[in-house]
């Protein structure tokens, strides 16, 4: 891990590739990785902390996490508490989609412009979240 | 007389978030999931092995499984062998790509037209081995439906419950697929307690389970007394 990574926010999507939600979370962090906080947060594969990969638990270890997850299972929030790693935030996609009842999200590989709305609504959720974090950080260095 | 519906395969993503090949996973295997094994394939979140309880844990004793995975990390195969089974099938997108001379493209959230591609070629070796397993396993095509007298079920996001029956067999305890179902056809088929039933049985058993040759003669009684018991349960 590099000294630039050290003050990065982990967003882990649960990804699941069942469910349409899933792919709304996986999009979600795309979103805020790439588009709305690049620099300033990252991604990580999830897969890599179900195998109990080393140095993923290290990173969630030392890295403040917001996890996102499709359905009740909850599976990054889970994964991301199994590798001693805490979640800062947990993030239910159904609960975006309650907020917006209308954005009926197509399938699992295209989620369509109602999804990918969706996924953007999310994305601001979790960009609050990383600047949250991010005020909380800069108070305690003063 | 029970619908025997088709055996599945079980498919397993890595869907990597960090990478192209992740993303080429997860893709690939949905392709086939939806458009070029429909009905015949089954999948399962990765992170589920972890998250999930003892009956996603069964997905692969439940499916001849492949898995997927975008680097040599292997985490959708460890992860299924660690938590499920033994994968019967394994693919490894980056190297099976650098094999063929292309490219995973460079974006791990749309895929742009080398990453399409890329999807292409790893979904159709997906459905190449998904249709070997299912070839060499043209005698268990057809296997039992599930009934309501069972004691658990092995479950996936897309496919039907096949339940598990717990058995006492040499004094250990056998988790068995499909075994209701089995002795719910055997009885609508007239079997009762005639010369080589045992037979039969352990023949239909063998469709979803692995049974040992060492321990075969074990099985054959155990399961001949099982059945004795359904047939009397179901006559009064």
């Amino acid at each position: 891990m590099s000294s630039a990574d050290d003050d990065k926010v982990l967003i882990i999507p649960c990804s699941g590739i069942g469910k349409a939600f899933g792919s709304v979370g996986r999009e979600a962090t795309y979103v805020v990785v790439d588009d709305m906080r690049p620099g300033e947060t990252d991604t990580l594969c999830l897969s890599l902390l179900t195998l109990g990969d080393e140095e993923a638990k290290e990173r969630v270890r030392g890295h403040p996490v917001i996890t996102i997850d499709g359905c009740p299972k909850a599976c990054a929030e889970v994964n991301v508490k199994s590798a001693g790693g805490r979640s800062a935030a947990n993030l239910k996609v159904v609960d975006t989609y309650r907020e917006h009842p209308d954005l009926k999200v197509q399938a699992v590989l295209d989620l369509g412009e109602p999804g990918r709305k969706l996924a953007a609504f999310l994305a601001e959720k979790v960009v609050a979240e990383v600047d949250a974090l991010k005020d909380k950080e800069d108070e305690a260095d003063g | 007389m029970v619908d025997l519906p088709q055996k599945k395969v079980g498919i397993i993503a890595c869907s990597g978030e960090e990478i192209p090949e992740g993303t080429i996973s997860r893709v690939a295997a949905r392709k086939v999931l939806d458009c070029l094994m429909p009905g015949e394939t089954v999948t399962l979140c990765l992170p589920l092995f972890l998250a999930g309880d003892e009956k996603e844990r069964a997905f692969a004793k439940s499916y001849p499984t492949i898995a997927v995975d975008g680097c040599g990390k292997l985490c959708a195969k460890r992860a299924t062998e660690k938590y499920s089974g033994a994968v019967s099938g394994s693919i490894v997108v980056d190297k099976f790509l650098e094999e063929r001379d292309l490219s995973p493209g460079s974006s791990r959230r749309a895929l742009d037209e080398e990453g399409q591609q890329a999807v292409t070629v790893v979904a159709e070796e997906i459905a190449q081995q998904v249709a070997h397993l299912l070839g060499s396993r043209s005698d268990t095509q057809r296997a039992p439906q599930p009934s309501d007298a069972t004691a658990g079920g092995a479950t996936c996001c897309g496919g039907p419950t096949i339940p598990i029956t717990r058995v006492k067999i040499g004094g250990a305890s056998v988790g068995l697929l499909a075994l209701e179902p089995v002795f719910e056809q055997m009885y609508q088929q007239g079997h009762r307690d005639g010369a080589g039933v045992d037979e039969e049985i352990l023949k239909a058993v063998r469709v979803y389970n692995f049974v040992p040759t060492s321990v075969e003669q074990s099985y054959k009684e155990t399961l001949l007394k099982q059945y004795q018991k359904f047939c009397r349960d179901r006559e009064g």
